[in-house]
């Protein structure tokens, strides 16, 4: 498949916008959640409204090293509309009475991890690396999770604001993975050499270590809330067919990493990579929220409310 | 050293000000305005009763030319400052500088003076100067068309006045038009639209909910204000810019007696500051070592006044110093954080009938709606039809990017004198001292006409492309050039603004007129 031309995917993110307050989150079918789903679901919401918001976060980042002044305004829109997903899905949590006054919901500790490593590191981070990641996260994370969650929630405000939702995550992907085969259109050999380096990078490491236990952890939450961890898979594995469809794509470097650590995931069998990982998020989950620094502030700009006055 | 944050301008009440207002009007309108065409041709016609048609005005009476009228569209003189009286309007450049070494201010109340001081110092010109006499206010100049046959130049307004000169001078200012930008939407808007360059005074913002979309120079002198008085500011930003320290204060008594009694003293005063600016275009017009030390002092500024990561992450400028204009304030970071303030970077998405909505899916509600987004500056084009031999149009010829000889005279459009022509921006010292070279310039040019009776001054179409080839070759290796988007430059990236180079070396080249650049008859 060719790739997307930007120019147009900007207009057209320019011209599809829509708001909050174009959803009644009001209008009834709150009711058909029902008690037995409540508990879960209000776990399953607050990681889904954080997983939009980090992902916002690192478009943020994406777009101060963006290449070209295109791609820095498509990924400044893509940053606004990941935190619109998370103000809406706030939004969802409030209508079905999950939020307590105007507290945001906790994110749980490998999530509190990612934000700070995003808040401290990202910005460093060179373009291609979080170019490469966010598409996994949001095709496998994101994706997945919308989906299990219309097919579990028969709320019809869910799916209104669900399909809207959508809409602008095929936008992402599209960018997402236009962006990887433009990073494999030059030498290999090059970009393996530039990404090892990177590799190197101790502020990389500890984002690898950051990424690889919030993976595993999203898997645990799947299970819990009853869904089967396949569909998960089948996800993170449309990733590697997406992202290699071309000659471009598979020679970025990046992909292949992402790719490969994809196949570790979704095969239990791996006991190399599950075992270790497993601990750490047991690991994390030990770590006391005290002992991480307060949220940085741009976690505070998230609202469930459709019109401000202040 | 004060600060304007630590001492406060002190705010004039709202009555005083519709006074003083009220003075300035009634002063204009004393000035016969007269409507009837002028048979006889002027020796020059002036376009614009603002810095640069009144600083033409006094040098061609200095130089005892007398018979020139300035047309001016509206009912008062101040072009620039005379619109943009919005509350903390100031100028960046300090006021000893920031005037015309002809006719120099002792009194200057602080280092930067506020537009209201400015206007006066305007007004005090023309009195000075005894130049109400020759303006003709509310003649809104709608073509300039030059006789070929006649060597004349005649002005139409748009209530179908015409007046004729020998030779024309163009100063309808740079910054003169301004209007609403395009923002979808924005004629849904219920609430009040206010633009910077044209303040509504009668509105009340106490207890209002305000946006202000706009961080340039005219929004940070705003914000800060604003937040003074209203309810709540949501400050909408697109682009951070630079933000030096202004480094502000109230002139003290003494000063100003010494600045009386010694003129030299002021002179002197000058010069420093003309030095010191001059050294700023070494950081600011091209990429130097001095580039990244100024830009490490905008860093600093914003450390020391901004303490919260991510808003300094969203302040934080990403494109070379000087690429944009610079701003200096010292009150816009702190009025952000203030509790009824908030900055937004969302982008916009559209306006509504309540207020702003952002693409993170929220309306932000508000009362009024402050634009701050600047002028509608002609870098390819000209405000109203100018028609040079053999018909042709300055408009048309400029549609790729407006381009000047010495930014003054253009070929085709004889005895015709521009100030604020193409390419005479400076990005870093006084345009007010550009300004006097273009004016003494186009004095040596009136002079050659009405002493030799010209008919015809037309620079050559060869010198004046050889000089704009050097010209745009020299601006490539700048800052503004450097890839930002930015009013310098036109839609297509072409500067028709600023002069690359040292206001030092523009004086040298306006200094020197020679004939031979000419065609006469």
């Amino acid at each position: 498949m060719a790739s997307i031309d930007l120019d147009k995917m900007l207009e057209k993110i320019k011209s599809t916008q829509w708001a909050l307050s174009d959803i009644d989150w009001d209008a009834p079918g709150a009711e058909l959640i029902t008690e037995e789903q409540w508990p879960k679901l209000k776990e399953f919401m607050a990681d889904l409204m954080w997983i939009e918001h980090v992902g916002a976060r690192a478009f943020a980042a994406l777009a101060k090293k963006a290449p070209t002044d295109t791609l820095r305004e498509i990924y400044t829109y893509f940053h606004a509309e990941e935190q619109r997903h998370a103000n809406a899905e706030m939004a969802l949590m409030r209508r079905w009475g999950m939020l307590e006054g105007d507290e945001l919901p906790e994110p749980n500790i490998n999530l509190r991890i990612v934000i700070e490593w995003l808040d401290r590191y990202a910005d460093e981070m060179p373009v291609y690396v979080l170019g490469t990641v966010v598409p996994m996260l949001e095709i496998a994370l994101d994706g997945a999770l919308c989906t299990f969650l219309l097919d579990t929630v028969k709320d019809p405000v869910c799916h209104q604001a669900f399909e809207k939702i959508n809409d602008d995550e095929s936008r992402h992907l599209g960018v997402g993975f236009t962006v990887m085969e433009m990073q494999g259109r030059s030498a290999s050999y090059i970009k393996m050499a530039q990404m090892m380096a990177r590799v190197m990078d101790p502020r990389l490491i500890l984002g690898i270590a950051s990424y690889m236990p919030l993976l595993n952890k999203m898997r645990d939450n799947v299970i819990a809330m009853g869904l089967p961890e396949e569909k998960l898979y089948k996800a993170m594995q449309k990733f590697e067919r997406i992202g290699g469809r071309t000659e471009e794509g598979r020679r970025n470097p990046w992909f292949q990493l992402i790719k490969q650590h994809g196949r570790w995931v979704t095969n239990r069998s791996n006991r190399v990579y599950h075992v270790p990982v497993d601990a750490l998020v047991k690991v994390t989950g030990m770590v006391p929220r005290k002992a991480l620094p307060a949220v940085p502030s741009w976690v505070k700009e998230l609202t469930y409310e459709p019109t401000t006055t202040r | 050293m004060s600060t304007t944050q630590d001492s406060p301008k002190p705010t004039k009440p709202k009555a005083a000000r519709k006074k003083k207002v009220a003075a300035r009007k009634a002063t204009a309108r004393k000035a016969p305005a007269r409507s009837k065409p002028v048979e006889k041709p002027v020796s020059v016609l002036i376009v614009g009763a603002g810095f640069a048609g009144l600083g033409m005005a006094i040098r061609l009476k200095q130089a005892g030319i007398e018979d020139f009228i300035i047309l001016e569209r509206g009912n008062a003189v101040g072009g620039t400052w005379r619109d943009n009286q919005y509350p903390g309007a100031a100028c960046d450049i300090p006021s000893n500088l920031y005037s015309y070494s002809f006719a120099p201010n002792p009194n200057w109340s602080r280092s930067f003076s506020g537009s209201e001081e400015i206007l006066d110092y305007v007004h005090h010109l023309v009195a000075e100067f005894e130049l109400e006499k020759h303006i003709r206010f509310e003649q809104n100049v709608a073509e300039l068309r030059f006789d070929e046959k006649q060597g004349i130049w005649t002005a139409t307004t748009d209530s179908n006045n015409t007046f004729t000169g020998r030779a024309a001078v163009m100063a309808q200012g740079p910054l003169a038009n301004c209007s609403f930008p395009s923002i979808t939407g924005i004629e849904d808007y219920k609430g009040k639209k206010i633009h910077s360059a044209r303040w509504d005074h009668d509105y009340d913002f106490a207890g209002k909910n305000v946006a202000v979309i706009g961080t340039g120079a005219s929004g940070i002198q705003i914000i800060p204000e604003l937040v003074k008085v209203a309810k709540h500011v949501k400050v909408f930003q697109r682009t951070p810019g630079w933000v030096m320290p202004r480094p502000d204060f109230a002139t003290p008594e003494w000063n100003k007696l010494l600045f009386r009694k010694l003129p030299a003293s002021q002179q002197a005063m000058r010069d420093l500051l003309y030095w010191s600016h001059e050294s700023m275009a070494l950081a600011v017009i091209w990429n130097s070592p001095l580039t990244r030390i100024a830009e490490r002092i905008g860093k600093w500024h914003l450390r020391r006044q901004v303490k919260d990561r991510w808003l300094r992450r969203q302040l934080t400028p990403d494109f070379t110093i000087g690429c944009k204009r610079v701003l200096i304030s010292n009150d816009y970071y702190p009025a952000l954080q203030k509790e009824n303030a908030k900055l937004i970077t969302w982008p916009i998405a559209r306006i509504s009938e309540k207020g702003i909505r952002t693409v993170e899916g929220i309306e932000h509600q508000v009362d009024c709606i402050v634009f701050a987004t600047g002028f509608d500056v002609s870098n390819a084009g000209t405000p109203f039809p100018v028609i040079g031999r053999d018909g042709r149009v300055m408009g048309d010829e400029w549609k790729g990017g407006a381009q000047a000889y010495k930014s003054i005279n253009v070929s085709g459009y004889p005895n015709l004198f521009l100030t604020f022509g193409p390419n005479s921006g400076p990005g870093h010292n006084s345009a007010l001292v550009y300004m006097e070279s273009q004016l003494e310039y186009a004095l040596k040019g009136v002079r050659k006409i009405v002493g030799e009776d010209l008919k015809v001054l037309d620079v050559r179409k060869d010198v004046q492309q050889r000089y704009n080839k050097a010209i745009q070759k020299r601006l490539a290796r700048t800052n503004w050039n450097s890839g930002c988007k930015s009013w310098y430059l036109t839609e297509d990236g072409y500067n028709a603004t600023m002069y690359p180079g040292f206001a030092t070396q523009y004086a040298a080249q306006m200094a020197d007129f020679k004939e031979d650049d000419y065609e006469t008859a």
